[in-house]
């Protein structure tokens, strides 16, 4: 939990993350930025889906869900290349 | 007002006031959130989304696109030409509508709103169906959409006419 910092027994705060590399805090926020466009269109593609589903339109249900599995696959390998550019720092 | 009185006072205005006694909680202690924390969590609302679409993709293989069973309506001379007549099909609780648009032309639509579901009317004056709550409205002889909010265009209901009596075989999603 908290340890209080003012009174008796106090300690110091625990110190601020390091400051990422240059040009590292770009990319996160690029990736950051992605992130949320695909997944207001993930979102689009969820209530389309609902459509086309209560419309009984099977293929473009299922054409609603690859799509928005290759926007997934997509995040997780942005992820990834985040992960390797920071370790290769 | 005491000098005492006037202490408390400006101590509880201060950091270390008695509020810091009752909520004795810190901004330092406050869990800093990463932008790269956010982008994980985003991704995984992402996996999220994508695993509601693929179940929805899922459910559309085992969804029944007909429903109901041979139910007979009315005979049909007693809905006369430009008329509907307003039945439940094909529970006791789905509403639905039979218009004579021609001679001898009969259709059946749910009248269900496909929006909010409101119960759709057959105005003859405007030859359409429509819901009365957005403003949606049907055509008539295909059940399309053709104004308003109305997203999808509404069931049809299979007819068969056998000595003189209309019957409801299925409702049709589309």
């Amino acid at each position: 939990m908290t340890s209080p910092i003012h009174g008796a027994g106090a300690t110091a705060p625990t110190a601020p993350p390091a400051a990422p590399p240059p040009g590292h805090l770009g990319l996160v926020m690029l990736g950051l930025s992605m992130g949320i466009v695909l997944m207001a269109i993930q979102l689009w593609l969820l209530t389309l889906a609902f459509n086309l589903y209560l419309l009984g339109d099977r293929k473009g249900t299922v054409v609603a869900a690859i799509v928005s599995g290759l926007v997934f696959l997509g995040g997780l390998a942005m992820l990834r290349v985040l992960r390797w550019t920071s370790q290769r720092r | 007002m005491s000098t005492n009185e006037n202490d408390e006072i400006l101590s509880n205005r201060t950091s270390e006031g008695r509020w810091h006694v009752e909520f004795p909680f810190e901004w330092d202690a406050d869990d800093l959130v990463s932008r790269r924390q956010l982008l994980r969590w985003s991704v995984w609302a992402s996996g999220a989304l994508f695993a509601s679409t693929g179940i929805l993709a899922a459910l559309s293989f085992t969804r029944d696109r007909r429903r109901g069973s041979l139910a007979a309506i009315v005979k049909a001379s007693e809905v006369p030409v430009g008329e509907a007549h307003y039945f439940s099909y094909p529970g006791p609780e789905d509403q639905a509508v039979l218009l004579h648009l021609r001679e001898g032309r009969f259709v059946a639509f749910s009248n269900k709103c496909t929006h909010l579901s409101c119960a759709v009317y057959w105005s003859k004056e405007r030859g359409r169906l429509i819901c009365p709550c957005h403003e949606g409205v049907f055509h008539p002889e295909t059940g399309d959409v053709l104004a308003g909010p109305p997203p999808r265009p509404l069931p049809k209901i299979e007819l068969r006419e056998e000595d003189g009596t209309l019957y409801a075989v299925s409702e049709t999603l589309t």
